[in-house]
């Protein structure tokens, strides 16, 4: 077969433009697919890249603005197979108060936040600066890259929620793309708070526990809620993962639409490689009629034209790809990283997975598309071609 | 009805500079019969192309039906041919989308003829090359000899003072042939068309009145034929 | 001028080309309007919802009535601005409101956060459009509550009747309203005190409600409101307040206008290509339509209008397909929710609409004489002799 090369890629040289045109069109069209798959990927990915099957999270029953008293927190960690646990309240704190929030902050509790996302990778001189800076602040990248700034820097956030605005130092990063979130010491908050209304926090908004072993997970789950039934504030407690997927779920019509579009992008490409695919090998009825009669086998000239589709969508694809790398990368520079409408749709990045995806789709575009003319050509007798030709 | 003054016509083929036509001098009379006869590539169909309006001279000089072609732009030859010539090719050239009927209607498309006169005049068209009643056929369901004589019609249907007609035995059965020949004969003799045909047909030569003959680009002295 | 017949002749006699290249114009046609139109049904939701003389009052800072607090005093205060309209028996039509984002059962099994806005009989005046279509209006300390129509069946116990479960408490759906298929449609509607004692808020107020007396302009209400030192308040008219939470469905658009460009671009080479193919097969008959006289205009148009009918029967049956997805989808789904933005969850009514169409219509045209120009200019320049010349 591999012999045969040269004469399919004379083939496809031949006519530069039509070839020209419908690399572009499926090019185009898989760079589409990829870009479209991104949303939905994000969402997966950030499932299984933020997600860890020991950590479960606890919140208050009756939905996420409800809050918990913050005794809860103590009660949780004495559990057996606890081995950490931090809270999450939210501070709504707008760096720049005309553009409101655009990106979550969170007063949590500095001594546990190492072990309870040990998975995120943040450097222990880091923790350890965020533990020592009453006013330290770790901060995703992406918020860092979004706003400019850099470990060392000092930024003042006012809160919506809370009267107060505290001024932080950020003394480290947290190295994920898809965690946009603000983290600072839960005590400084409580005694600015104290000074300004003579209360302190005495609630939190959610509670992130580290399990010691995965199969306790299930077992500490019901524990959890059980201890808080008919309390004040009831509980439900879940793995990270079906938080994540009950956050999201609400994306869910939006994500169908996404797919069904892209479902119809992908059989657009379909189209336009086999109408390329039937013309040439329309016009090329005698040629092949006169391979046939100096004896090439029916198996051969098949596979020499699917090949030649196969080839055309397979040049496609990878431009394709390049495209949607390139396009990803420029929509991250322009900063689209987080839209607040997008939330975790908006993280437009090409996973593997998708990589692999938009390859096997123009191979699989190539096959289709290819094999019917192919098949037809091969088929039809030499006599009824050259008929029809001279 | 045809004057042609010193014509010449190189054509570029690669590198190489092939001589058409050198220096042709030939003049065609109202009403004849003409067959242009010589080996491939000896310069003919490009003589009839010159005579149709459908190619320049580089040189010389060609008056047509009163008009000097060679000064008039693409779209006044266009509208030339339109007026003064009707064509017939060897491979007939219908167009297969459209009916016998449409085929032949198309030139009067060019005309500011009404619809119902299009039609009638059509109709008188095919009933001269005797396919009255084949109108509405398209033209895969008419055989070869039947597709040149609607291609003949639709090159009569506007009136045209001259008749081209390349190879337009080329692709025909011997009956077929000489019954092409015959209409095309017909058309000098009962309408008073000047017909121009480039042949390689040795059955021609019983049709015509005149026979020009050309090698590599030069044209021979004229014969008149043998029903002259 | 050739006759329209053969354009069409044309495209009728090659099927297989003709139907792929149809088959791609109206994909894309069906994506772009499917698109387009969650798009435009999400904007319709947010942005039908505000009226240009109800004021909405929050905290300085706040962009949303889930992140807001407003002093009572200040409530007290603001009632009796002046500039507040009053209704016929002089009671200022003013409305405070506490707003939480409680889970609610989906009946899939699911949660989502909704909306439910604890509100005093008089919102019902502030709010304009607001129609009780089954039962009636909650009364106050007994538990109820009215759903806004997207709410009910979409939730555990939303339905008439039922008791749906959020918050601390159990409440009685008591009424189903309806607001034209603005966003107050996602909504719960309870009493203010109730719900404000269920979520055991310090502040009992997030915000508030000003209907703003004829002859008063709202801006400069607005102003007063903002300026006034006592409180850091903020107020914008509702109009103004909903295209703000509609602006963070403008990334949207981008997106649907780069998926229309990108496909349309897609679309257009497929159709290129297929008309290069037909003036590269029909070489002898445009030579011989030139021989016959027919002008290098002619030939052009003739060609454009294969490609543009091309692109009017692909649009023909995107079109088609994608109003009745559309219907399918809403069919299927429900609605379709939104919660990414404001974390509470809003409920489109998937519809393509005539703009989308319209919007597809530009694209598709555009299709059709950007993808039919380039061949129809070089048919339309084809010398006679060559073009008629075989091989």
């Amino acid at each position: 077969m591999l012999k045969f090369l040269p004469f399919i890629w004379r083939n496809l040289a031949r006519n530069r433009l039509r070839t020209t045109l419908t690399t572009s069109a499926i090019a185009l069209a898989v760079a589409l697919v990829c870009l479209l798959l991104t949303m939905p990927a994000g969402l997966d990915a950030i499932m299984s890249s933020l997600a860890s099957n020991t950590r479960i999270v606890v919140v208050n029953k009756g939905g996420l603005v409800y809050p918990l008293p913050y005794a809860y927190l103590n009660k949780i960690r004495a559990r057996p197979g606890v081995v950490a646990a931090t809270s999450w309240t939210w501070f709504g704190g707008a760096f720049d108060v005309d553009r409101g929030v655009t990106f979550p902050n969170f007063a949590i509790e500095p001594d546990s936040v190492g072990t309870v996302w040990e998975d995120w990778g943040i450097a222990p001189e880091q923790l350890e600066a965020f533990r020592k800076r009453r006013d330290g602040a770790l901060v995703g990248r992406t918020t860092l890259q979004q706003n400019g700034w850099k470990i060392g820097d000092r930024v003042t956030l006012s809160s919506t929620i809370f009267p107060v605005s505290l001024e932080f130092q950020i003394v480290g990063e947290i190295p994920l793309e898809r965690a946009p979130h603000f983290w600072f010491q839960r005590e400084y908050l409580d005694q600015a708070l104290r000074a300004k209304t003579g209360t302190g926090l005495d609630f939190l908004g959610t509670a992130w526990v580290r399990v010691d072993e995965a199969d306790r997970v299930e077992l500490l789950l019901s524990e959890i809620d059980a201890m808080f039934r008919n309390s004040e504030a009831e509980t439900s407690s879940e793995t990270e993962l079906s938080y994540m997927k009950n956050f999201m779920g609400q994306l869910e019509g939006f994500v169908t639409i996404i797919l069904i579009v892209t479902g119809l992008v992908a059989l657009c490409l379909v189209f336009i490689a086999a109408n390329t695919a039937s013309m040439s090998v329309r016009e090329r009825v005698a040629e092949i009629a006169v391979l046939k009669a100096v004896g090439f086998r029916r198996r051969l000239v098949f596979n020499t034209l699917l090949a030649e589709a196969v080839l055309l969508s397979m040049i496609g694809g990878g431009a394709g790809l390049l495209t949607a790398l390139g396009l990803t990368q420029a929509l991250k520079a322009a900063g689209a990283g987080w839209s607040p409408a997008l939330g975790p749709l908006g993280s437009f990045i090409i996973t593997p997975t998708i990589f692999v995806q938009a390859l096997f789709l123009a191979l699989f575009v190539g096959m289709l598309s290819g094999w019917i003319p192919a098949f037809g050509a091969s088929r039809r007798s030499v006599a009824s071609a050259l008929r029809e030709v001279f | 009805m045809i004057e042609l003054r010193d014509v010449s016509r190189t054509y570029k083929r690669g590198a190489d500079a092939i001589r058409a036509l050198d220096h042709v001098t030939l003049d065609i009379d109202s009403g004849r019969f003409v067959a242009l006869m010589g080996p491939s590539g000896s310069g003919k169909s490009t003589l009839l192309n010159i005579v149709a309006g459908l190619d320049r001279p580089d040189s010389g000089e060609v008056v047509v039906a009163g008009q000097k072609l060679p000064d008039m732009s693409e779209d006044e030859l266009a509208a030339f041919r339109a007026r003064h010539v009707g064509f017939v090719f060897q491979f007939f050239n219908l167009i297969p989308v459209l009916t016998a009927r449409g085929n032949v209607e198309l030139p009067l498309l060019l005309t500011h003829l009404g619809k119902a006169e299009r039609r009638e005049r059509a109709l008188t068209a095919l009933r001269i090359v005797g396919l009255e009643e084949r109108a509405e056929h398209h033209p895969n369901e008419l055989s070869g000899g039947e597709q040149q004589r609607v291609a003949i019609a639709r090159a009569i249907v506007s009136d045209p003072e001259i008749v081209v007609a390349d190879e337009p035995t080329g692709d025909l059965d011997a009956k077929n042939a000489v019954e092409i020949l015959e209409l095309l004969r017909a058309l000098c003799t009962d309408f008073g068309k000047t017909v121009v045909m480039v042949t390689h047909d040795a059955r021609a030569e019983a049709h015509v009145d005149i026979i020009h003959s050309l090698d590599k680009g030069v044209l021979a002295d004229p014969e008149m034929a043998a029903r002259a | 001028m050739l006759p329209l017949r053969y354009a069409l002749g044309n495209l009728i006699a090659r099927r297989t080309r003709t139907a792929l290249t149809v088959g791609v114009i109206a994909l894309v046609v069906l994506a772009i309007s499917l698109f387009s139109g969650l798009v435009s049904s999400l904007r319709h939701t947010l942005v039908s919802t505000g009226s240009a003389d109800t004021l909405v009052v929050l905290r300085k800072g706040s962009t949303n009535d889930g992140s807001s607090a407003v002093p009572l005093e200040a409530v007290k205060a603001l009632r009796y601005f002046e500039g507040v309209a009053r209704d016929s028996s002089d009671q200022p039509l003013a409305s405070p409101e506490l707003v939480v984002q409680p889970f609610f059962r989906t009946r899939q099994g699911g949660r989502e956060n909704v909306l439910v806005r604890g509100v005093e009989p008089m919102a019902l005046q502030v709010h304009r459009g607001i129609t009780i279509v089954a039962g009636r209006m909650f009364e106050a300390s007994r538990g109820e509550a009215i759903i806004g129509k997207s709410v009910a069946d979409r939730y555990v116990g939303a339905e008439l009747g039922s008791e749906l479960v959020f918050g601390r408490s159990k409440w009685k759906v008591v009424g189903i309203f309806e607001s034209g298929g603005s966003s107050l449609e996602s909504e719960t509607w309870v009493d203010a005190r109730e719900l404000a004692a269920d979520s055991k808020r310090p502040v009992p107020y997030s915000g508030l409600r000003l209907r703003v007396a004829a002859g008063t302009d709202p801006d400069a209400l607005a102003r007063r409101i903002g300026d006034d030192p006592r409180w850091a308040l903020d107020a914008m008219p509702e109009t103004e307040y909903y295209d703000k939470q509609a602006e963070s469905a403008s990334i949207f658009y981008v997106i649907a206008i780069g998926l229309a460009v990108l496909t349309g671009i897609g679309a257009t080479f497929g159709a290129t290509n297929t008309l290069y193919a037909a003036v590269q097969a029909r070489r002898a008959e445009i030579g011989t339509l030139r021989a016959i006289g027919f002008s290098r205009f002619s030939i052009l148009t003739s060609f454009l209008i294969e490609s543009l009918a091309l692109a009017l029967v692909g649009f023909l049956i995107g079109s088609v397909l994608a109003v009745g997805l559309g219907h399918l989808v809403s069919f299927l789904l429900g609605g379709i929710a939104f919660g990414a933005s404001t974390f509470t969850t809003n409920v489109v009514e998937l519809r393509v609409g005539p703009f989308d169409l319209a919007a597809s219509l530009v694209l598709a045209l555009s299709v059709g004489i950007a993808g039919g120009f380039f061949p129809a200019l070089r048919a339309a320049r084809l010398r006679p002799i060559e073009a008629l010349r075989r091989g």
